[in-house]
C-alpha cells in the first residue's frame, strides 16, 4: 500500500473527489460508446494514426476547445471565490491550485493548441500544398502536445495540483514550499508539450519555405500563411529555453541541485529570468497568428486588398526580433539597478509602434469597404477598440518606474487579459468560424454565433474592467479572499457577473456547433465567404489530397484575382500522379511512452522512467531503420474524387 | 587515396588547431582578463565561422539565404540572452 | 520520385533538401539550448557556495585531449561526406567508423573527468556552479552519447542498402549534427575551461 500512498491528492475535498467520480465515469462512457459503436478500428486508421495535416489540425482544435472547458471552468470558479468578501467556496491551499492550473491550462494547452490547429488547417492549403513537409513529425507534435495536457489535467485527481502560479516563481516552488508533486507535473508536462511545439516550429517554417505553389514569392502569401512563419520562427528558438529552465527546475525538485535555491550559490531570480526569456516571446508566438486571422477576416468581408501588405510584414518581422529584447519588464521590481530598467522599459514601449501600425493597416482596410458584419468579422471589429485598451495599459506597465504601483496588482491581470480576450481567443473563435465550412462543409449560425459574440464581448468587459479600479486601488493579485474594508467588494462581484455571461457566450459557441452540425445546409459551396485565398479555391470539405491540380499563383490573393481578373489558377494538363504519406501508429505510441516516462518521473518511479526512456528511443532507432516511401494516388481515383466534387479543380 | 583527403579540409583541418593553439596561449601565457577574453572570443567564433562554411557546407545549396538566416539570428537572440541576463542578474543587480 | 543528377545525392529529391533544410533550423533551436545553458553558466560562475571554483577542479590535460579528439573527429566526419560524394562508400564507412570510434574515446574522457570532480567534491548537489558545469557537460555529451548510436545506425544502414538518395542524406544530416557538436565543444573548451584557468 506504501507505493500507492504518493498518488492520493494532499488536500482533498468533495469537489476533488466528485471530479474523479465524472473523469472516471466519463472514460468508461466513452470506451464503452466506442466499442458499443465498434469505431476502435475506424477511430485508429482514420484519426489516431492519420499525418493528414487537416485531420491532425482539427484534433488540436478539438482538445483546444476541452482545454478551454477546464480553464473556463478554473476561471469561474476564481470569480465566484473573489465574488463576496470572506467568502469561504474555496480555501487558500485551493485556489492556489485554480489560479495555477487556469493559467497553464489556458496558455499552454488551449491557446496554443488551437492557433496550431488553426495553422496546421489552414496554412498547406492557403500556399497550396499537398501536406506539411514532415507529415509524420507533425503527428508526433500533436500527441506528444497531448500526452502533455493530459499529464498536467490528471495532477488534480493523482497526487494533487501545481500551486505556485502559471510563472511558478522560484523559491515558492521549490520542494519547501510546494510540497506536493504539483510542480513536478508542471514541469514534464510543459517538457513534453514543448518538445512537440519545438518540432511543430520546424514544421512549419520548412513548409513555408519550400512548399508554397509555384509563383508564390515570400512576399505574395497570405497574411496568415506570413504571420504562421515568423510564428514558427519564434517558436524555435524561444522554447530551448523553456527546455533548459524546466530541466534545471527538475533538477532542483527532484535531485536536490541548487539552481534556484536561496543558499549554496543559488539564486532563485534565474528562473523568473530563464521563464521570461522563453515567456516574453511566447506571448506573441500568441498573437502573432491572430493578427494573420484577423488580416484574413477583415479584409475578406470589407472585399478590400489587405491595406500595407508590406508594412504589415515588416512589422511582423520586427515584433519578432524585438519579443527577445523585452523580458526583463516582467520583474522590474526584482532589484536591478535604473539603467538596466530603462533599457528594457525603451524596447518594451519600441513594440508598441510596429502594432499601432498593424492597428491602422486593418482600420485602413475597412474604410471604404463594403463591410459585411458577419460573426468572423464582428470579432476582428470588436478586437480593434479592445486590443487597443489592452495595448495602452500593456505601455503604462512598461514604463518602469510606474510599473512599481501596478506590480502584481489586479491591474496586470485585466491588462493581460485585455490583450489575451480580444486578441488570442476572439481571433481563434474567428478563425474558427471562418475555416468551419473548409473542415466540415457546412457554416456555424450566424444568429446564434451573433448570440454568443455579444455575450463574450459583454461578457469580458464586464469581468475586466473592473480589474483596472480594484488594481490601482491595491487589490493583489491571487489573493484568495479579502475584507469587507477594502471596498472591493462591488466591483468583484461585477467581475464575477461578467464571468458568468462570458460562460454563457460559451454556451451558445458550443451549442451552435450542435445546432449547425444538425440543421446547416449542406450547399454552401466551395467558397461560402466569397473570400481571397487559396484554401478557397479547392473543394469543400477538402479532399486527402487538398489540390487535385497544383495551383498556380500570381499575387497575395489569387483567388480573389481568379475569380474576378481571369487569372487561370489550374492547368488542366497539370493533372499528375499524387505522392502522399503513409499513415503511422508509432507517433501515439512514442507519445503514450512519453506520457509514462512523464509520469513515472513525477514520482521518482524509476523503473518506470528506465523502461519508457528505453521504449521511447526503441521508436527512434525503429524510425531509423524502417522504409516508408508513401503511397500514390493514380490520376483514375483523383478524377473519380473530383468527379463526385462536380468537376476538377 | 589523395583524392580522399582535399586540400580544403586539410587547410581547415589544420588551421582549426592553430586557433586552438592561439586559443591555449591564454593559459600557459599570463595577460591580463580583457586580452585573454578577446583572444578566447576571437578564436572561438572564427573557430564555429570555419566549421559552418567550410566543414558544414552552408553555403553550398539552394536554401543558404534561409540557413544563414537562421543560424545569425540564432546567434543574435543567443548574444541578446546572454548579455541582457548578465545585465539583470548581476551587473544591474544592487 | 524525382531525381536531379545534376546535385549531389544527399540533395536529390525534394524529401532530401527539405530535410537538410530542417535539421539546419532544428540547429537554430539548438544554438538558443545552449546559449541558455552558457548564460546560466556564466551568471552562477562565481556563485560557488561552500564548493570548489572552476579553477580548483579544472585540469588542462583531460581537456586539451578531448578538444583535439573531437575536432579530429569533425575532420574525418567532413572527409566520410566528400568521400560519399565521390562515391567512395568503403572510404566513407571507414571514416565514418573512426569518426564514431573518436566520439566514444570522447566520451571515455568525458567520464573521467566527471568522477574526478566527484573526488575532488564537485558533485551536482555541491553548489550552483557545480551543478550548472556538470549539467552544460552532461547535455554536451548526452549529445554526443545519442550521436553515436545515430551514427552507428546509418553506419548499418549504408553497409545494408548502399548509398543511396536516402542514405545520402541522413550521413549528410548526421554529418552537420557531429560538426555542430564540434562547435558547441569549442565554446565549452573556451569560455567555461580557458576563461576558468586563466
Amino acid at each position: 500500500m506504501e507505493f500507492f500512498e504518493r498518488f492520493a491528492v494532499p488536500h482533498p475535498s468533495p469537489l476533488i473527489y466528485a471530479s474523479m467520480v465524472a473523469i472516471g465515469l466519463t472514460v468508461i462512457a466513452i470506451m464503452a460508446g466506442i466499442t458499443y459503436f465498434k469505431k476502435w478500428g475506424y477511430l485508429w486508421r482514420e484519426w489516431l494514426t492519420t499525418v493528414d495535416h487537416k485531420k491532425i489540425g482539427i484534433m488540436y482544435i478539438i482538445s483546444a476547445l476541452l482545454m478551454l472547458f477546464r480553464g473556463g471552468a478554473d476561471a469561474v470558479m476564481m470569480r465566484l471565490q473573489t465574488a463576496v468578501p470572506e467568502n469561504s467556496f474555496l480555501d487558500a491551499q485551493h485556489y492556489n491550485e485554480v489560479f495555477t492550473t487556469h493559467g497553464i491550462v489556458m496558455i499552454i494547452f488551449m491557446a496554443m493548441a488551437f492557433i496550431i490547429g488553426l495553422m496546421n488547417f489552414a496554412v498547406p492549403l492557403q500556399i497550396g500544398a499537398r501536406d506539411v513537409a514532415f507529415p509524420r513529425l507533425n503527428a508526433i507534435s500533436f500527441w506528444l502536445y497531448f500526452a502533455g495536457a493530459m499529464l498536467f489535467n490528471i495532477s488534480f485527481v493523482i497526487g494533487g495540483s501545481p500551486d505556485a502560479g502559471w510563472t511558478n516563481y522560484y523559491p515558492l516552488a521549490s520542494n519547501d514550499f510546494s510540497t506536493s508533486v504539483g510542480v513536478n507535473y508542471y514541469n514534464w508536462a510543459l517538457q513534453i508539450s514543448g518538445i512537440g511545439t519545438l518540432m511543430t516550429g520546424i514544421n512549419f517554417i520548412v513548409t513555408i519555405l519550400k512548399m508554397r505553389a509555384p509563383g508564390m514569392k515570400l512576399m505574395k502569401m497570405p497574411m496568415f500563411t506570413w504571420s504562421a512563419l515568423i510564428t514558427n520562427i519564434i517558436i524555435v528558438f524561444a522554447f530551448p529555453v523553456l527546455t533548459i529552465a524546466l530541466l534545471m527546475g527538475t533538477f532542483d525538485r527532484q535531485f536536490a541541485t541548487h539552481f534556484f535555491t536561496t543558499g549554496d550559490g543559488g539564486m532563485d531570480m534565474m528562473w523568473a529570468n530563464l521563464f521570461w526569456v522563453w515567456g516574453h516571446p511566447e506571448v506573441y508566438i500568441l498573437i502573432l497568428p491572430a493578427f494573420g486571422i484577423y488580416s484574413e477576416v477583415i479584409s475578406t468581408f470589407s472585399r478590400r486588398n489587405l491595406y500595407g501588405y508590406k508594412s504589415m510584414v515588416a512589422s511582423m518581422v520586427i515584433i519578432s526580433l524585438l519579443s527577445f529584447f523585452v523580458w526583463v519588464h516582467h520583474f522590474f521590481t526584482m532589484g536591478q539597478d535604473a539603467l538596466t530598467n530603462s533599457i528594457f522599459s525603451v524596447t518594451t514601449m519600441a513594440i508598441a509602434i510596429p502594432t499601432g501600425i498593424k492597428i491602422f493597416n486593418w482600420l485602413l482596410t475597412m474604410w471604404k469597404g463594403k463591410i459585411e458584419f458577419t460573426v468572423p468579422m464582428l470579432y476582428s471589429v470588436a478586437f480593434i477598440p479592445l486590443f487597443t485598451i489592452g495595448g495602452v495599459t500593456g505601455v503604462m506597465l512598461g514604463m518602469a518606474s510606474a510599473d512599481y504601483q501596478y506590480h502584481n496588482t489586479m491591474f496586470l491581470v485585466a491588462h493581460f487579459h485585455n490583450v489575451i480576450i480580444p486578441g488570442v481567443v476572439f481571433a481563434m473563435l474567428a478563425g474558427l468560424t471562418y475555416w468551419w465550412p473548409k473542415m466540415f462543409g457546412f457554416k456555424l449560425n450566424e444568429r446564434i454565433g451573433k448570440w454568443g459574440f455579444w455575450n463574450l464581448t459583454i461578457g469580458f468587459c464586464l469581468a475586466f474592467f473592473p480589474m483596472y479600479i480594484t488594481g490601482l486601488d491595491g487589490q493583489a493579485r491571487r489573493m484568495y479572499t479579502y475584507s469587507e474594508a477594502t471596498g472591493f467588494g462591488p466591483l468583484n462581484m461585477l467581475s464575477f457577473l461578467g464571468a458568468g455571461i462570458m460562460a454563457i457566450g460559451f454556451i451558445f459557441i458550443v451549442y451552435n456547433v450542435y445546432y449547425s452540425f444538425r440543421y446547416a445546409p449542406r450547399n454552401v459551396g466551395d467558397d461560402p465567404w466569397n473570400a481571397r485565398s487559396l484554401e478557397w479555391a479547392t473543394h469543400n470539405p477538402v479532399p486527402e489530397y487538398n489540390f487535385a491540380i497544383t495551383p498556380q499563383v500570381n499575387s497575395s490573393q489569387a483567388f480573389w484575382d481568379s475569380k474576378k481578373h481571369g487569372h487561370q489558377l489550374f492547368n488542366k494538363d497539370d493533372l499528375k500522379e499524387i505522392h502522399m504519406p503513409n499513415n503511422s501508429g508509432l507517433p501515439i505510441i512514442m507519445a503514450g511512452l512519453f506520457f509514462v516516462f512523464g509520469f513515472s518521473f513525477v514520482f521518482y518511479i524509476w523503473p518506470g522512467v528506465i523502461l519508457s526512456g528505453i521504449g521511447i528511443l526503441a521508436c527512434m532507432a525503429y524510425r531509423s531503420f524502417e522504409k516508408d516511401d508513401g503511397y500514390h494516388i493514380s490520376i483514375k481515383e483523383i478524377k473519380e474524387t473530383e468527379d463526385k466534387f462536380g468537376g476538377a479543380k | 587515396m589523395r583524392e580522399l583527403f582535399p586540400m580544403k579540409q586539410v587547410n581547415g583541418f589544420i588551421f582549426s588547431l592553430l586557433l586552438t593553439i592561439i586559443a591555449l596561449s591564454v593559459y600557459f601565457m599570463d595577460m591580463s582578463f580583457e586580452l585573454g577574453m578577446t583572444i578566447l572570443l576571437v578564436t572561438a567564433f572564427v573557430q564555429a565561422a570555419v566549421q559552418l562554411v567550410l566543414f558544414m557546407h552552408a553555403g553550398e545549396s539552394e536554401d543558404k539565404s534561409s540557413i544563414y538566416t537562421t543560424v545569425f539570428y540564432g546567434v543574435v537572440i543567443a548574444l541578446a540572452t546572454v548579455f541582457g541576463s548578465l545585465l539583470a542578474m548581476i551587473w544591474g543587480y544592487l | 520520385m524525382n531525381m536531379n543528377h545534376t546535385q549531389p545525392l544527399e540533395y536529390s529529391t525534394e524529401q532530401n533538401k527539405m530535410n537538410i533544410l530542417g535539421f539546419w533550423i532544428f540547429l537554430g533551436a539548438e544554438i538558443m539550448l545552449f546559449a541558455t545553458l552558457f548564460t546560466s553558466y556564466f551568471v552562477y560562475e562565481n556563485r560557488t557556495g561552500n564548493g570548489p571554483s572552476g579553477a580548483e577542479i579544472f585540469e588542462i590535460t583531460p581537456v586539451l585531449f578531448e578538444t583535439i579528439i573531437l575536432l579530429t573527429s569533425s575532420f574525418t566526419i567532413g572527409l566520410a561526406i566528400h568521400a560519399m560524394r565521390i562515391n567512395r562508400s568503403k572510404a566513407m564507412l571507414v571514416f565514418l567508423g573512426v569518426t564514431l570510434l573518436l566520439g566514444a574515446a570522447f566520451l571515455g574522457i568525458e567520464i573521467y573527468e566527471f568522477v574526478h570532480y566527484y573526488h575532488v567534491g564537485a558533485t551536482l548537489q555541491t553548489s550552483a556552479f557545480t551543478a550548472i558545469l556538470l549539467t552544460t557537460l552532461g547535455t554536451h555529451g548526452a549529445h554526443v552519447t545519442f550521436g553515436l548510436f545515430w551514427g552507428l545506425f546509418i553506419l548499418m544502414q549504408i553497409k545494408k542498402r548502399g548509398l543511396t538518395a536516402e542514405t545520402a542524406n541522413k550521413s549528410f544530416i548526421f554529418s552537420l549534427y557531429w560538426h555542430f557538436l564540434d562547435v558547441v565543444w569549442i565554446f565549452i573548451f573556451s569560455f567555461i575551461y580557458l576563461k576558468g584557468m586563466m
